[in-house]
């Protein structure tokens, strides 16, 4: 019933958004407020997390502090305030539509049906969809589950990949990343599908690290980008000006790095035609 | 305000297929569930009335137990809880025929067992202790005249909170999503993943649920009327002279 | 028929029988009376052990309640039982409150168990009203087929406990009459009332209680034209002058 409640919400929020307010555009609100609202996670580690000393952080969270925030500041004439507020995949573009947050910055993928509801910025982070199996397990990528039992996150994109192309593995979707791993520990099923670095950072944090293996080529491809209301393109320009700031600077790879380094959170060295990308994304002045 | 609302996603593409689907499945899961939540709500709350104190107690300890914790805990102590008890060739089995479901099944079922059974012991401790008496009078033992006296009185007496009890049951199938049954609400969320139209598919959801709680509701209306013993419940038809 | 021996019974600490020893006779009709809270309906709902006893023995038919062997659900097939509250089942229609027990208990055929009931209802007055249903009847009329549900398992013995007094005045005298042709055709009764008239006409034997003990007993007309205590004198003065 959680849903209904949050879609009970939204739909208040969205009668709420067509007040007089609701006719400015995300830019004139920040400037009139001085705050910019994101929408982002509670527990996808290293993206947005709760860390051990209770600080809301992570890679997505730190982009828009370190590179959307300064030139928004600059256009709203006076500092602006970050606020976070837990988003997750079936409400992240309620509340976005609905005017409660202004940004999604967490883990979502950008797709062409999903661009029918929301604009994306441009593409901060690159992944692709991994199984994460028991170390020895016959399971070696997507071409030899079927028969297999496999979970998946509810509301992924590769659950929805695994059924249109391993029709015959027997899929189990889990709303969350603890019970999916609970159900692979314990044998409820015999891997886990998610993107990669959502597997190296399970890996990473499970007990025993070593007793998994991250398998299989990527079968999807994950561009990670940050979601904005659809038709706001001046706000859109702040953000992807900001983002290509980073690139050029070199401090979106500094960013990277803090997160997904040998030292960090998660690490997950940045494959070097992903770095290419990155940098072909920036376009010049 | 600039969400575009696009409505045929519900009836283009799969998605239809899906809400029917999650729909069956909702419904599978709720009539299993609630035939074990009647079985077991009707021993227990004619157990918590027995003349006897320990069948009384252990009736007591089921309700309170099951009612009083979480049924999302229920949902994955069925899941995960449960099984690795099971012998390991059986456990495989499992995996690979429902388990899922069944876990489903059984927390909604045992949960609500414990809640039905709270209605039908008021349902029970309603009816006057004298007709008991006059049923044992006639030579009938305890069993016959729970049987044939006290459970069939109590059952009509119940009917009311027992269609809400019924409704919370089919409202709270929804949580066996957790545990990866493709009910509903689960079917919702797919659409959504397939259209990013959380709207669309959270209100054709929402009506479904609608729709089948007043379904039942009417139908336990007319159960009700049909029940009635003449003259004893208010929405009796009229009694004959 | 039945046989009380010293008999206590306590609720908590009110001793709600004391020493009560009595004897009742096949074919015997007793009308106990006595003042709320005597004790009169507690002494007859110990007889079918509605209610335990605490101390003493009761003999029903020759059978010691106190047996452990006792097999009570057969002993009680045996004893009619008429509640004040009739206590009909009201999701079961007249036909229905009546062959329930012949039918489960004595395992009789349905038609067999249907014609004995038809024959009841014929003899307590109300052979239309078999398909009717116990809300849909007057006061009077459900307790004659309470009667006749009692009857329907060819009891020994009947108990009454105050099978009057929640009636409208009017009806008092249809069961009434019920209750003195029963006496007539033999049966052994025992008639907690206040019904005085009844008590005199029928009963062979009237008991007074009060405080959970017998005060007095003896036969109607001696009890009522020369009672000998004068708690009992005081309750019939009482009760007549209504």
């Amino acid at each position: 019933m959680k849903q209904v409640t949050i879609f009970l919400v939204a739909i208040a929020l969205l009668l709420a958004g067509k007040s007089p307010a609701g006719a400015e555009t995300t830019l004139e609100k920040i400037a009139r407020t001085g705050v910019l609202t994101i929408g982002t996670r509670t527990g996808s580690p290293p993206f947005a997390y709760i860390n051990q000393k209770n600080e809301w952080v992570g890679f997505s969270i730190e982009l828009v502090e370190q590179l959307v925030l300064p030139p928004l500041a600059k256009k709203a004439g006076k500092p602006v305030k970050l606020e976070k507020k837990e988003s997750a995949p079936p409400t992240r573009i309620p509340l976005l539509s609905s005017n409660a947050v202004d940004l999604i910055a967490e883990t979502m993928t950008d797709t062409r049906s999903r661009r029918d509801s929301v604009d994306f910025s441009l593409t901060f982070f690159v992944t692709g969809a991994q199984f994460l199996v028991k170390k020895g397990s016959p399971i070696k990528g997507i071409k030899n589950i079927g028969g297999k039992r496999v979970a998946a996150q509810q509301g992924s994109t590769n659950a929805r990949i695994i059924r249109e192309r391993a029709p015959k593995a027997q899929l189990r979707e889990f709303p969350d990343q603890p019970a999916a791993f609970q159900a692979l520990a314990q044998g409820q099923v015999d891997g886990y599908t998610n993107d990669g670095i959502q597997l190296a950072g399970l890996k990473a944090k499970a007990p025993k690290p070593g007793a998994w293996d991250i398998v299989g080529e990527f079968y999807s491809y994950e561009p990670y980008g940050m979601a904005l209301r659809k038709g706001d393109s001046d706000f859109r320009a702040v953000v992807n000006n900001g983002l290509m700031e980073g690139i050029d600077s070199g401090r979106f790879f500094e960013i990277y790095e803090k997160w997904f380094g040998p030292k960090g959170e998660v690490p997950y060295p940045m494959a070097p035609d992903v770095k290419k990308f990155m940098i072909y994304q920036s376009v010049p002045k | 305000m600039n969400y575009q609302f696009d409505w045929s996603v519900l009836w283009t593409g799969q998605s239809g297929q899906w809400l029917l689907q999650g729909l069956v499945t909702t419904l599978e899961i709720s009539a299993l569930a609630w035939l074990l939540a009647g079985a077991l709500g009707v021993l227990s709350g004619a157990l918590r009335t027995a003349p006897w104190a320990p069948l009384r107690a252990v009736a007591a300890f089921y309700v309170e137990f099951f009612r009083n914790v979480p049924l999302l805990v229920w949902m994955f102590f069925w899941y995960f809880g449960v099984p690795p008890l099971l012998p390991k060739p059986f456990q495989d089995w499992l995996y690979d025929h429902g388990a899922e479901f069944w876990a489903g099944t059984l927390a909604l079922g045992v949960y609500h067992g414990a809640r039905f059974s709270e209605v039908i012991r008021s349902g029970i401790q309603a009816i006057p202790k004298t007709q008991f008496e006059a049923a044992l009078s006639t030579g009938l033992t305890t069993m016959q005249a729970y049987r044939f006296v006290i459970i069939p009185v109590a059952l009509r007496l119940i009917i009311p909170p027992v269609t809400s009890e019924s409704l919370n049951l089919l409202k709270n199938s929804s949580l066996a999503l957790t545990i990866s049954v493709a009910e509903l609400t689960f079917q919702t969320r797919q659409i959504e993943t397939y259209t990013a139209k959380a709207f669309e598919a959270l209100t054709a959801g929402t009506v479904i649920y609608l729709l089948l709680c007043l379904a039942i509701a009417g139908v336990m209306a007319r159960v009700e009327r049909r029940c009635a013993i003449p003259g004893m419940i208010a929405r009796a038809a009229p009694a004959e002279h | 028929m039945v046989e009380f021996q010293r008999v206590n019974k306590w609720y908590g600490s009110l001793h709600v029988l004391r020493e009560i020893s009595l004897r009742i006779e096949q074919g015997e009709v007793v009308v106990v009376c006595g003042p709320s809270g005597s004790g009169k309906s507690t002494l007859i709902r110990c007889v079918n052990g509605l209610e335990p006893i605490q101390s003493g023995e009761i003999v029903v038919g020759g059978k010691r309640l106190s047996d452990p062997s006792l097999d009570m659900t057969a002993l009680r097939a045996e004893i009619g039982f008429v509640f004040q509250q009739f206590n009909l089942y009201p999701h079961l229609s007249v036909m229905e409150n009546i062959v329930l027990a012949p039918l489960k208990v004595k395992k009789a055929p349905r038609p067999e168990a249907e014609k004995i009931a038809r024959r009841l209802l014929e003899r307590v007055g109300i052979p239309d009203k078999a398909s009717a249903y116990p809300a849909n009847l007057s006061g009077g009329q459900q307790q004659r087929v309470a009667i006749a549900r009692a009857l329907a398992m060819q009891p020994k013995i009947m108990l009454f406990d105050e099978p009057t007094s929640a009636l409208d005045p009017e009806m008092i005298s249809e069961v009434l009459e019920v209750m003195t042709d029963l006496a007539k055709d033999g049966m052994t009764m025992v008639v907690v009332t206040h019904e005085m008239g009844f008590a005199r006409r029928v009963a062979h034997r009237v008991l007074f209680m009060d405080e959970g003990q017998i005060v007095e007993e003896g036969d109607p007309q001696r009890f009522f034209d020369s009672p000998a205590s004068p708690r009992t004198k005081q309750f019939l003065s009482k009760i007549l002058s209504h």
